[in-house]
């Protein structure tokens, strides 16, 4: 039998290519995914190790709250001369080590800045140094500076070049002296680094008097463990020691975190993909088993038994789905490039150091694509081997009854609602969260792909009966051959469903995101200009506000810092354990450029702040059962308590604020006094807008690279270019799925020009052109991409709807974007059309009289 | 070559209303309505000189027709008989556009066919020719009106809804117009084959086998019908058959053997014809 399932594949090679097509698309994405993330976390890995070279013990400070900008807050300089004089403590150095320190371009603007980071280092003994410098060496002098090696390539930065580096504190221009690279990656995923002198990188960080760690190395005959034990002891609170392979590890965790977080959603999209092969193949050997139901029926008359039979099907499969595993395993290693270069045009930059491949990968992509395979396959094999020999003797022997399709339909309707279901649970946080709504939209996919033989017949009506009116017989023949075999056509379509459902739920989801912030902007900041990071999310520099004070016309400059607090819950070891958000305004300028809808109170209370008071969000005091005159503890960034008085509440639906605002007055408990999230500007009514704004940019030019001047529409259109970008990433993944589905397609309709080869022969015999059998199968896949589209659309709105109940009291409102769903009927329809492409000439060059030959 | 012969009286009393029907049909809708047979020097509507129809290459080289001469006149209704592999359904291939002989003309109403591409014989066949295959003559997805009206659909033509009325009456298949093929039985299912054949008003009606499947009722049914579609319409037919009863319906029975003509007669009747076969044996 095994020789039979060898001959089978050999004798219908297209149909072996396309089946196997799909699982190498499905395991191509896999493979790529662990290809990528693999490499990218062994350049990590190389990275941190190397910084930490040397470095036997590390003491920074022990930050209460994690911070969103990943910038602890700094240790007092005098920390070291407490360090060296701990035991066991053979050399200790000071070092700046800031993340949001930007090097500009040669064109003006910064490098960089897609969310890595700006370092700045201070030059460290050689002993301590983990760069190795390709051009000249470290800085000596304050006026100079050494960058990464990327940077300088880059930007066609040469040795003796004057190059700007602006941090928190201070821009300067400085002469390069040396090239470096760290970890030997030639790219550190987009961040850049500049090394000055510990004077230069203190003042152009801002960090004067401080030092962001203390790097030592243990005297001889000290282990690391016993020195990061014995200097805790000996510093003060708020001050922690670690050994230098504990900090490795840990810069190594939190960036793997982030990565475990790309890998999740890439392996997200790869299942999707999987999730169509599957269809696919399910789809193509339904088909080629029902066609060789008289050869399976012929072969039990000759002797073969039902688990001959089926384990020749299996075996097919199993070739399929091992070769095809193995060609995705290899495109994957491709494809892991495809994925770095997608990333690249997100300006996203990832850190490459070699190509990875664990064996973790291979054993997955194997597994999961032969396993996939022969699931899939498993099913058709057992239903076409019950048929019994008389009846596959027969002319047309029918598999499924219409009983059984109301079975399945049943079951179809019953999963589906139990999808929904499941993913509401997972929704509205019952329990699962993610997983349950994964789940959940499987269930929903593999529920209406078993109803659809049902749904095929009055949606390919609506789609057919109108192409009919225009299009004549060839549309009227390809609408009755959609439905003859509902199932065939239902699981084509589901699988383009799947993927149609997805882009559409993104985007009408993207639509609503994208209005809800613009809702924002408009109702919350009535400033006429803001600063910005040019990133559109980074930090900028506080003193810009004072800058831009000074400019004639300009009536008030208000900081605004959006940053984390901690929780205080009442035990000491877990304060800060969990944190908020929250925002700190400038009491004296606040009420002019950010309106609150107030629920107890009024702007005055802005311009009225005290230190320790505070305005909460309405629902945050809610939850926290606070009411105006009640106080309320946090934790800062520095381990600082703080406690505030409620005077007022206001509504904050789309959680612009956080859980409350506060003044700045106390911003440097927070970490956050040389840096602001925007600067709100306020003109002075009388003001000529233009050239007030003209004059702030040239302000925030001269100082300021990392800052831009926006007005409301440009601070929407920004925040809407990022989420296009998103988007535009995430539609790039899911039209891998797209492109398997329309291979079911393609893969379909070649099976049934196959099944149909007579009909196609009498059809030419009457007088039917080439061009009207092309138009036939042409409209055939358009109507079954139509029907695949409608359904994935409804899908979508669906998810979409589903998904934004939870998301409504956060003032998320949900725009259906017609025209995007109909720019995408209209893309399904012209997919059908090239899918449609193959098979049509096939099809249309069919020889006449082979196909009318009776034998 | 045409040869003289008489129009088998075939008919009665089952056929009379028939007969009537067809001939209430508007005389201007058809090609020519001569009621007593083939006109003797009519001139060939299809006509095919020294055919040579080759298949394979070298030792495994068939010769299915070997230099066929033969005219079909207007009106006539021939049968061609033959044994297997004799080249009957070669010759007729040839002679409808359906395949593309070696050597040789054939030409179609005034078209010769040596000269036109595939667009061009895929219209000959749409427009001038009407075929009754012995299986797979439906479009299953369709039903039979749908089928009757498939050629002139494909041509974007209207039908003549006149014609096509009384066309169906005359078949009788009006109660069947809105079923599928496969709710028809065999005999039915070739009566709508035969009507989608002559409803285009084809200059010539090929029919392969159109009685293979059928039980003899259905056969006699089928056959009257053609024999009908000849006398009253003066329809050109040309049946491949290797049944002698349907080939006595015919008015000229051509007989291959090896790809050649062997005989051109007229036999009056199923025994004359069997007598015929058996001088070739």
């Amino acid at each position: 039998m095994a020789s039979i399932a060898l001959r089978n594949l050999w004798a219908r090679k297209l149909r072996t290519f396309l089946t196997g097509f799909a699982v190498v698309l499905g395991v191509m994405m896999i493979a790529g995914t662990y290809v990528l993330t693999d490499t990218i976390e062994r350049s990590f890995d190389a990275i941190f190790t190397e910084s930490n070279q040397g470095v036997d013990a590390v003491v920074t400070s022990d930050a209460a709250v994690d911070t969103d900008d990943g910038n602890e807050p700094p240790i007092e300089e005098g920390v070291l001369d407490q360090v060296r004089k701990v035991d066991g403590v053979g050399a200790a150095v000071g070092i700046v080590a800031d993340q949001q320190t930007a090097i500009v371009g040669s064109d003006g603007e910064r490098v960089g800045g897609n969310g890595a980071p700006g370092l700045a280092f201070s030059v460290v003994p050689e002993e301590f140094d983990p760069l190795s410098y390709s051009e000249g060496g470290p800085p000596q002098a304050d006026r100079e500076v050494a960058i990464d090696a990327a940077t300088a390539e880059n930007e066609g930065f040469e040795l003796g070049d004057l190059v700007t580096i602006s941090g928190a504190g201070e821009t300067r221009e400085l002469e390069l002296v040396g090239t470096a690279t760290l970890g030997g990656s030639e790219s550190l995923g987009g961040a850049t680094i500049a090394v000055m002198t510990l004077p230069g990188a203190q003042a152009v960080t801002g960090k004067q008097g401080k030092f962001d760690a203390i790097r030592v190395a243990a005297a001889d005959g000290t282990t690391p463990e016993r020195l990061a034990a014995d200097m805790t002891a000996a510093l003060p609170d708020g001050i922690k020691a670690e050994t230098g392979e504990q900090d490795t590890q840990s810069q190594k965790d939190d960036i793997n975190e982030g990565i475990g977080f790309l890998k999740t959603a890439l392996l997200v999209f790869a299942g999707v993909s999987l999730f169509v092969a599957s269809f696919l193949i399910f789809n193509t050997f339904s088909i080629t088993v029902a066609q060789r139901t008289r050869e399976f029926a012929m072969l039990r008359t000759l002797g073969a038994n039902r688990r001959q039979l089926i384990a020749s099907v299996i075996g097919e499969a199993l070739l399929i789905g091992l070769a095809a595993s193995g060609v995705g395993l290899l495109a994957g290693i491709g494809f892991a490039s495809v994925l770095e270069g997608l990333f690249k045009s997100l300006e996203i930059d990832l850190p490459k150091t070699g190509t990875v491949v664990e064996a973790r990968t291979v054993i997955v992509s194997l597994v999961v694509g032969t396993g996939l395979t022969l699931l899939s396959a498993l099913g058709p094999a057992l239903r076409a081997t019950r048929v019994p020999p008389v009846q596959g003797l027969r002319e047309g022997a029918v598999l499924a009854t219409p009983k059984e399709g109301r079975i399945r339909a049943a079951i179809g309707a019953v999963l589906a609602g139990a999808g929904i279901g499941v993913m509401a649970i997972g929704l509205f946080g019952v329990f699962g969260g993610a997983t349950a709504l994964g789940l959940g939209a499987v269930a929903v996919f593999l529920g209406v792909a078993l109803l659809s033989p049902k749904l095929v017949p009055p949606l390919a009506a609506l789609v057919g009966r109108p192409l009919e009116r225009v299009r004549g017989v060839p549309a009227r023949i390809a609408h009755e051959n959609s439905v003859r075999n509902p199932g065939r056509t239902a699981s084509t379509a589901a699988a383009l469903m799947i993927g149609l459902a997805l882009v559409s739920f993104v985007a009408i989801f993207a639509a609503g995101l994208k209005g809800s912030i613009d809702d924002a902007i408009e109702e919350s900041i009535s400033a006429d200009l803001f600063l910005a990071n040019t990133d559109g999310f980074s930090d900028i520099p506080s003193g810009s506000a004072d800058e831009v004070a000074g400019v004639e016309g300009v009536a008030a400059a208000s900081l605004l810092r959006y940053t984390q607090y901690g929780v205080v819950d009442g035990t000491d070891d877990s304060d800060g354990d969990s944190t908020g958000s929250m925002t700190l305004i400038h009491p004296e300028t606040a009420a002019g450029a950010l309106t609150l809808d107030w629920k107890d109170g009024s702007q005055d209370l802005l311009t009225e702040m005290g230190p320790e008071d505070a305005v909460l969000d309405e629902k945050h005091a809610d939850e926290e059962g606070l009411e105006v005159g009640d106080a309320f503890p946090v934790i800062t960034a520095s381990g600082e308590k703080l406690t505030y008085t409620v005077t007022g509440t206001f509504e904050d639906k789309t959680d612009f604020i956080g859980d409350y605002a506060a003044s700045d007055a106390n911003a440097e408990a927070y970490g956050e006094e040389l840096t602001a999230t925007n600067v709100l500007i306020d003109l002075d009514d009388d003001a000529d807008a233009d050239k007030v704004r003209g004059e702030i940019e040239g302000v925030v030019e001269a100082g300021f690279p990392t800052v831009v001047v926006q007005n409301q529409q440009e601070l929407k259109d920004s925040i809407g270019a990022e989420l296009d970008q998103l988007l535009g990433g995430i539609y790039g993944l899911l039209f891998l799925a797209v492109i398997v589905s329309l291979f079911g397609i393609v893969n379909t309709l070649a099976l049934s020009i196959y099944e149909r080869t007579r009909e196609l022969g009498l059809l030419r015999a009457v007088g039917t052109s080439r061009r009207q059998v092309r138009q036939i199968v042409r409209y055939e896949a358009v109507i079954t991409a139509l029907i695949g589209a409608v359904l994935g659309s409804v899908l979508g709105v669906v998810f979409a709807i589903l998904i934004s109940r939870p998301l409504a009291d956060e003032g998320f409102t949900l725009t259906i974007p017609w025209v995007t769903l109909v720019v995408l009927l209209i893309l399904a329809a012209v997919a059908g059309v090239l899918a449609a492409i193959a098979p049509a000439r096939r099809a249309s060059r069919i020889d006449t009289l082979e196909a009318l030959s009776y034998e | 070559m045409p040869t003289a012969h008489q129009p088998a009286v075939k008919g009665g009393a089952p056929y009379t209303w028939l007969a009537q029907r067809l001939r209430s049909v508007p005389a201007s809708t058809y090609p020519a309505t001569p009621r007593k047979g083939p006109e003797l020097n009519a001139s060939p509507i299809v006509a095919a000189d020294e055919l040579v129809r080759v298949f394979g290459e070298g030792g495994a080289e068939v010769r299915a027709l070997d230099g066929v001469t033969v005219d079909f006149p207007k009106g006539a209704f021939t049968a061609i008989m033959g044994p297997s592999g004799s080249g009957k359904s070669t010759l007729m291939h040839c002679l409808a556009g359906l395949d593309l002989p070696t050597s040789g003309t054939v030409t179609v109403d005034g078209a010769e066919l040596n000269g036109l591409d595939d667009s061009e014989l895929t219209e000959l066949r749409r427009d001038k020719v009407g075929f009754v295959f012995q299986f797979f003559n439906l479009l299953p997805v369709l039903s039979a009106e749908e089928n009757i009206l498939l050629p002139l659909s494909l041509a974007g033509r209207d039908a003549d809804r006149g014609r096509f009325d009384q066309l169906v009456d005359a078949v009788g298949i009006r109660d069947r117009l809105s079923h599928r093929p496969a709710e028809l039985s065999g005999g039915e299912q070739q009566r709508v084959a035969i009507t989608r054949a002559l409803v285009s008003a084809p200059a010539v009606l090929f029919a392969d086998e159109p009685t293979g499947n059928l039980d003899s009722n259905s056969s006699e049914e089928v056959l009257a019908l053609l024999r009908r579609a000849a006398d009253e319409f003066g329809q050109t037919i040309v049946m491949v058959t290797h049944d002698a009863a349907a080939a006595a319906t015919a008015d000229r029975v051509l007989v291959l053997v090896d790809g050649k003509i062997v005989q051109d007669a007229a036999p009056k009747s199923a025994d004359a014809v069997l007598d015929l076969m058996k001088q070739l044996a």
